[in-house]
């Protein structure tokens, strides 16, 4: 497992319509530990999502570095998967070969990584589904297979951007509480973005608040594992923490 | 209106239970007024022949052996132009789809050309080629061509960005990802685009045969009005449509539907 840091990232594009340059991320600089779970929260147009795309590799960056274990990451690699929130599953393969792209692009034969797509889908419960296509399935359920498929693909990190908004408000609770399971069993190292407080609090061991393309502050949270959703809602260390971060989020 | 009601819902029954009949039924009325026409001698049978004597012409000329030929003629010409039409206008559309150059390059030379039909290509054509092969496969080539680019650039344009960056980022390579997420996600609009070529190209096949041809469908027809045959001018007529639809009804819906609404990219 490696280290992923940020290094005075800042990213500035020219917008064609405005005639100008706009500066989306300034001044970023975060350190992520092998098998941390991080939650960048902030409001719209606070670059979380395009400091995801410059990890991801999808955007160039304009200045600063990107460093995975030391080393400089330009474009998009197997060792940073990606969970997307439109879910990006291929519609004309089945669950079973969704699961099983990753390791099919490193050449992996056909018997083996379906064992691999098999034991991912297991382990988020997906099992019946590996014959169907994505469009049969349920919102939540293409989700999963989202989850799993970067998974599958062991990354080094794992880069969800705002993965459980656009599936009901019970399915992303129970996908929230699935990811948790999830990340216990395997200890990946995952930056998510969001901009539902409560839910970057749930998941994650430190909450970094950004703000007009600046970190705010970071809050890391120590509240107990596993965790759901039955105890947390009662919990008065989880309202503390939420209260406080949307605070923060609030007033950026 | 209760029995107008019946005879639908029998219909319907009938059609589920053969679906066959669907296709044949419809033009029971069409022969039904073509037979009377033709029988109440309001024009004379030599203009205006009935049913029975263009079947006695279709038998005639199978059993010469002439329709088959011709037949074959015309169809071998459609495939081979086709077959040109889409190995030209595939990766030509996947190009103007994926490249901004290629596409700011390309696109307003194709609209230009587009804009010059089949036919109108046909005066210079016969100076450069003369009467012959190469004039008609030029002909459906260039008519396959220009429906075939421009619904594989409209089906590649439509991929989702999100799915070129999760196989990228699964590890696929550019080749990788042209191959199992470009061609695939544009595959239902390929298919449009060969369907709506070949709808044309099979138009203007007849159209070059009559003017180019010593055989084929076109020619046969073309050559009995000058024999004033009207029985093998209808014959050709009734075969062109005929054919058009075992292609695009057996063949290349199915398959329109086979990929698109498997995969939910088209909903029905």
């Amino acid at each position: 497992m490696k280290t992923l840091s940020l290094r005075n990232l800042g990213k500035t594009y020219f917008d064609p319509y405005a005639g100008a340059h706009v500066t989306a991320v300034h001044d970023v600089s975060l350190d992520v530990e092998p098998g941390e779970f991080i939650s960048v929260v902030g409001p719209s147009g606070c670059g979380k999502t395009t400091i995801l795309n410059m990890i991801a590799g999808f955007i160039p960056y304009s200045k600063g570095d990107i460093l995975l274990d030391g080393k400089p990451v330009h474009g998009p690699g197997p060792e940073r998967g990606v969970v997307f929130q439109s879910f990006a599953l291929f519609p004309w393969k089945t669950v079973l070969d969704n699961v099983g792209f990753g390791p099919k692009m490193r050449g992996v034969p056909k018997a083996e990584r379906d064992r691999i797509a098999r034991e991912y889908l297991a382990l988020a419960g997906l099992s019946h589904a590996a014959h169907r296509y994505p469009n049969e399935l349920s919102g939540g359920m293409q989700q999963r297979v989202g989850v799993v498929r970067a998974l599958a693909n062991n990354p080094d990190v794992l880069l969800m951007d705002e993965p459980f908004a656009s599936v009901d408000a019970q399915t992303r609770m129970t996908l929230q509480e699935e990811l948790t399971r999830i990340w216990q069993e395997r200890k990946p190292t995952v930056i998510f973005i969001t901009h539902d407080v409560p839910e970057a609090v749930f998941l994650a061991n430190r909450v970094v608040v950004l703000s007009k393309g600046r970190v705010l502050d970071e809050i890391a949270v120590d509240l107990p594992r596993p965790r759901v959703w039955d105890d947390l809602v009662k919990d008065d260390r989880f309202k503390q923490l939420s209260a406080r971060v949307l605070q923060m989020v609030r007033a950026a | 209106m209760n029995l107008m009601l019946q005879i639908w819902a029998g219909y319907t029954r009938l059609t589920r239970r053969w679906p066959g009949l669907a296709a044949i039924i419809p033009f029971i009325p069409v022969l039904a007024l073509w037979t009377a026409v033709s029988e109440a001698g309001l024009f004379p049978r030599a203009f205006f022949p009935g049913p029975a004597d263009v079947m006695r012409a279709f038998f005639t000329l199978t059993y010469k052996g002439i329709l088959p030929d011709y037949l074959q003629d015309s169809l071998i010409r459609l495939a081979t132009g086709a077959a040109v039409g889409m190995a030209l206008g595939i990766p030509l559309g996947v190009l103007i789809g994926t490249s901004r150059w290629a596409h700011r390059i390309c696109w307003p030379v194709l609209l230009f050309f587009q804009a010059i039909g089949d036919i109108a290509w046909l005066p210079i054509l016969l100076i450069w080629f003369g009467f012959g092969l190469t004039t008609m496969t030029f002909v459906i080539v260039y008519t396959v061509l220009f429906p075939v680019v421009l619904n594989t650039v409209l089906g590649v344009e439509s991929v989702p960005r999100d799915l070129s960056r999760a196989a990228l980022s699964l590890g696929a390579s550019r080749a990788r990802v042209l191959w199992e997420v470009t061609l695939p996600g544009a595959l239902p609009n390929i298919i449009t685009g060969l369907r709506n070529g070949l709808g044309y190209g099979w138009r203007a096949l007849i159209a070059v045969e009559m003017i180019v041809g010593t055989s084929g469908i076109g020619f046969m027809m073309f050559d009995a009005r000058r024999a004033g045959s009207t029985v093998e001018i209808l014959l050709g007529m009734i075969i062109l449509g005929l054919l058009w639809y075992i292609v695009d009804a057996w063949i290349l819906a199915p398959l329109e539907r086979a990929t698109g609404q498997r995969w939910g990219l088209v909903t029905s």
